[in-house]
């Protein structure tokens, strides 16, 4: 007997989701309630309890979202997207703007991060894009348009400045790119460029040996010398590009951005004072912490920006190894539970969303905890329900929430394979 | 294996690869390197706050408050942690320009960004009161409190205490394993040098939690590491106070040095040195005015007189010889000498005041007879002579707890040998008896010879501490002074000196004695033949049971009679009776008017006036 739609509901995700919500929570009310904290601005002196409020209204959403029919999603796919530009233009021209990005839209006393929230509507688009089509009749021109739907608002993000968020955008592509049918060979050309970009700003030989032995491998893999000369010239292209950017294309202050991680203590006080202070937390904390509310850094304030960027020091320090690393396998856990609910549908829509959601948390995790080790440069975006921001837990809460819809009404969708 | 279970491999993998090389950085930073990072944590947040402690009182010898100590408050600023922005405020709240903030600042900045600076030194409280309570609107401006000496009791006693500075590079390097840091106090000089061990006390440790703008804001593991300072011992010393504040008086326009002692003990019941200064302008921060002018004033009012400065003793030096005469049976008590005022030695000795005719010993001493002292003194052994020199204290340095003290000079063949190296002759030693010529004695060492005249033979080690008591614990410290030292001369022998000392001064119209009190004295001239004489008086009352024993020198004030005796006398009585009463007012007149050449118009005495002239008052009229 076919079971009832809501009787299919995902506890463990949507226990996965309460218990990094929670690790938020109580990491951000530790940055914001020690003895330094009267010296915080006072916005941020608040950001506990307002994402308490956030979390409240994610769940909200989440129980709307899950109350909707399947098909609506891919009905309002296009709309939300469209709808989605026009908040990122709207905040563009009308926006104010909060620590030099003009990303923000005021709404009485509530402030939406439009880049945030056009996650939802990109996402929607771009899985519907690749999911509705069933002949395979023009791959290229579908992959070219699929990845101007996400070009699009990282090129506005640039704009809003906030290079961070819109990187997001563009890495989350090869995930959405991988479930979408294309061959493996192009999603791995599409990857290498960060991995070669990555390796060039830490030690340019190891780049461009990365990138001939890249090349090396994809034509052993496809015997296709054309798609070896291609990997050879992106990710080679993309390690020397970089290496030229950073010596004589880049102004020094941009690149000391970049490459402070590396070399902090030279940085000490201009901007490698976020990677030490950081790497003294979590590296202080040991392997069990030095308890809730104990952590000298935290609570004396020496990381900037704790309870949001750089939440992920609060929990390294005060929980520990146990605690942070912890924290990583919830989240390991629910992106690979996120994309085992996308499969079980037969549909490509639910495969799609579940990719494209898991692209972008798999890339915040990844550059904010790597930043935040101090294992990558420092770019300001936010760990998923975790940091303070209520429109990115509100946006990452409902793409989670669209995820479980399409998995509990998985049966609502033709069967046919992608 | 399909292609969607592929993909899935390929994507967990990739999920737990991304996950695996966070968890190896985790692992490097929280389990292989996590001792050193909490070294770093520690650093950043806890901050080491030494308090220092307060130093030890002072209180005279009846218990009268001198020294203690006053808070001072100094503004600190951490560049690299304020907001230049609050330029303004600060300024405002300190009533200074901007512009002093601003360039203070940058001097500050220059030093070093990340260091706390002092840039407002002695910020008066009702300043310091508003700054802290605007406090939280300056991140990186703290206040650092500080003690300094406040000084009560109207003595300055300058040249007893000494003064206490912050500690200099050099004593540093030789102090730091005594625990001393950068920023403490040391006394430099007096009492607070010699008896800085007992007066320093231990700091203390404060571990303060700062946060990331060097603002402190808890203690450190709720205070329990914290140790609390200990406060240095307090001194009672053996100085009367009213006796000092006297003294100080007695001698504004004066040069020299002068000290009175307990013959029973070494107590030193007071210590003078003119010109001195007011001890407040070296209390705390010193401006470089105050400390340039008193360093390279004319008139050294940063040196010692009293300990350090000696002159030859004049007719004060005939006791001495006297007893030496005696105790080697050149003379006896019967031995008489004519003088006919004049005493050849292939050159004429000139005595004073005419012929004074066939005299003993007693006599001689009674009336100063130098003939008398320069038969005696040919009479002598040279090199004997020398050696009773050191039994009296003479050309050594005295034990004594004030540290700037000299041995002065008592010559021996070889001191003439290295003097006259083409060659001297007996000649030269005549003077030497009636103690002029090659010959230097400090007042200090002139007191404690008064004193053994006074005791019948005793000399103690002159000292200005009686004791020296630690005020958490009641233990007193032990300074081991030298013991008293007993002069191998018979008792009959001083007692002859003595009763012609008594003479002296009670059959002579002196203006030492006061009403039935029974004083002995002898005066002294040095001579000095760049200008005026220098005035001594030396001598001790009451002659049957002394409490008392006192040298004044004032240079170039003429003869002894004229200048030094009559403040001996109020020295005396003031100590004796508790008043200067029964001193007839031309007696205070004498001592109050003599004034040393050079200074008749209160030369050298703007430092002992400094604050006086500062707060536009004028110091009028004599003192208890």
């Amino acid at each position: 007997m076919q079971k009832r739609w809501y009787m299919r509901l995902d506890w463990l995700t949507l226990f996965l989701w309460a218990a990094i919500v929670c690790f938020g929570l109580v990491a951000i009310y530790s940055a914001t309630h020690g003895p330094a904290s009267e010296f915080l601005l006072l916005t941020v002196q608040n950001n506990f309890s307002r994402q308490l409020v956030w979390a409240c209204i994610s769940f909200g959403v989440m129980l709307v979202i899950l109350l909707l029919p399947a098909r609506f999603f891919q009905t309002m796919a296009y709309p939300a997207y469209a709808m989605s530009m026009l908040l990122i233009v709207g905040a563009l021209l009308f926006g104010r703007e909060i620590n030099g990005a003009r990303s923000w839209l005021f709404i009485g006393p509530i402030s939406l991060q439009s880049s945030e929230l056009a996650k939802v509507g990109t996402i929607l688009a771009i899985a519907h894009l690749f999911g509705s089509a069933r002949e395979q009749a023009s791959v290229l021109g579908r992959t070219f348009l699929g990845v101007g739907l996400l070009l699009l608002p990282a090129a506005l993000i640039i704009l809003q400045n906030d290079t961070g968020t819109a990187l997001v955008y563009v890495g989350a592509a090869p995930f959405i790119l991988f479930w979408s049918g294309i061959p493996l060979s192009i999603v791995a050309i599409l990857v290498s460029p960060p991995i070669a970009g990555y390796l060039a700003v830490v030690h340019l030989p190891t780049a461009i040996a990365f990138s001939v032995l890249f090349a090396i491998a994809m034509f052993f893999g496809t015997h296709q010398r054309s798609i070896a000369i291609a990997s050879l010239v992106i990710a080679g292209g993309t390690a020397g590009l970089s290496g030229f950017a950073l010596t004589k294309l880049l102004q020094p202050h941009q690149v000391a951005r970049i490459v402070s991680f590396l070399d902090p203590e030279a940085y000490r006080f201009t901007s490698g004072f976020h990677v030490i202070q950081a790497r003294a937390a979590i590296g202080s904390g040991g392997l069990t912490g030095k308890g809730f509310m104990q952590g000298t850094q935290t609570q004396m304030a020496f990381v900037p920006e704790q309870s949001t960027d750089f939440v992920f020091s609060v929990i390294g320090e005060e929980f520990g190894f146990i605690g942070s690393f912890g924290l990583l396998c919830l989240l390991g856990f629910l992106m690979v539970r996120l994309i085992l609910l996308g499969m079980q549908s037969r549909h490509a829509f639910p495969v799609l969303f579940a990719a494209g959601t898991v692209g972008i948390l798999f890339v915040h995790v990844l550059i904010n905890v790597g930043m935040t080790v101090g294992v990558m440069p420092v770019i300001g975006i936010p760990l998923p329900f975790v940091s303070y921001g209520g429109s990115a837990l509100v946006a990452n809460t409902t793409l989670l929430a669209i995820i479980l819809n399409l998995n509990m009404r998985r049966d609502e969708f033709p069967r046919y394979a992608i | 294996m399909g292609i969607e279970r592929l993909r899935l491999r390929i994507f967990i993998a990739i999920v737990i690869v991304a996950i695996g090389l966070l968890t190896a950085r985790l692992i490097h930073l929280q389990v292989i390197n996590a001792e050193y990072y909490a070294g770093e944590s520690e650093k950043n947040a806890v901050r080491l706050r030494v308090t220092q402690s307060a130093r030890g009182l002072i209180y005279d010898r009846n218990g009268v408050l001198l020294v203690d100590n006053v808070p001072t408050y100094s503004l600190t600023v951490t560049p690299r942690y304020f907001d230049e922005e609050r330029i303004p405020l600060l300024a405002r709240l300190l009533e200074v320009p901007d512009s002093t903030v601003r360039a203070r600042l940058d001097e500050a900045s220059a030093w070093s960004p990340y260091q706390a600076s002092r840039i407002f030194r002695e910020v008066p409280f009702q300043i310091f009161s508003r700054v802290e309570e605007h406090l939280y609107q300056l991140p990186g401006v703290e206040f650092i409190v500080d003690d300094k000496r406040h000084y009560h009791g109207g003595v300055r006693a300058s040249h007893v205490y000494g003064y206490v500075k912050e500690i200099s590079e050099r004593q540093l390097d030789t102090r730091k394993e005594k625990g001393y840091r950068q920023g403490d106090r040391l006394g430099q000089s007096g009492l607070e040098r010699s008896y800085e061990p007992a007066l320093r006390g231990e700091s203390g440790r404060r571990f303060m939690m700062v946060n990331v703008h060097g603002q402190e804001v808890k203690s450190y593991r709720e205070g329990s590491e914290d140790v609390p300072p200990q406060s240095g011992a307090n001194l009672t010393l053996t100085i009367d106070a009213n006796l000092q504040a006297l003294v100080e008086r007695l001698y504004e326009n004066k040069r020299g040095g002068a000290v009175a002692i307990d013959p029973r003990n070494g107590e030193i019941l007071a210590l003078i040195s003119s010109p001195d200064y007011d001890p407040r302008l070296l209390s705390g921060s010193v401006s470089q005015e105050v400390w340039k002018g008193l360093q390279d004033d004319p008139f050294k009012p940063l040196f010692n007189r009293a300990t350090m400065s000696g002159q030859p003793p004049g007719s004060t030096f005939k006791p001495f010889m006297a007893l030496v005469g005696l105790q080697t049976g050149v003379i006896t008590p019967q031995t008489t000498v004519t003088c006919h005022g004049v005493y050849y030695f292939g050159r004429p000795f000139k005595c004073h005041g005419g012929a004074h005719g066939t005299l003993t010993v007693r006599d001689a001493i009674k009336r100063s007879c130098n003939v008398f002292f320069y038969t005696l003194m040919m009479r002598l052994d040279f090199d004997k002579w020398s050696k009773w020199g050191p039994e009296f204290g003479f050309g050594v340095v005295a034990p004594t707890d004030l540290p700037e003290v000299v041995s002065g000079l008592l010559p021996d063949s070889a001191y003439f040998d290295r003097a006259y190296p083409r060659g001297w002759t007996r000649g030269y030693l005549v003077s030497l008896g009636i103690g002029q010529g090659d010959m230097v004695i400090t007042p200090l060492q002139l007191a404690r010879y008064a004193a053994a005249l006074a005791n019948a033979g005793t000399l103690h080690s002159p000292h200005v501490v009686r004791s020296a008591v630690d005020p958490q614990t009641g233990e007193a410290f032990d300074f081991g002074l030298e013991p008293s030292h007993r002069i191998p001369i018979s008792p009959e022998h001083f007692e002859t000196v003595r009763e012609g000392m008594r003479r002296m001064v009670m059959e002579n119209n002196s203006t030492v004695r006061w009403g039935d009190v029974v004083v002995a004295g002898k005066t002294g001239t040095a001579q000095n033949p760049h200008g005026e004489d220098h005035s001594w008086f030396m001598g001790f009352a009451p002659f049957d049971d002394p409490k008392i024993a006192v040298a004044v020198l004032v240079e170039n004030a003429g003869y002894g009679a004229t200048v030094s005796a009559p403040i001996a006398g109020l020295m005396m009585e003031q100590y004796l009776t508790g008043s200067i009463d029964q001193h007839p007012q031309f007696v205070k007149d004498m001592a109050l008017r003599g004034k040393s050449e050079g200074m008749e118009n209160g030369e050298g005495m703007q430092w002992r006036h400094y604050f006086d002239r500062e707060e536009g008052r004028v110091a009028a009229g004599m003192p208890r």
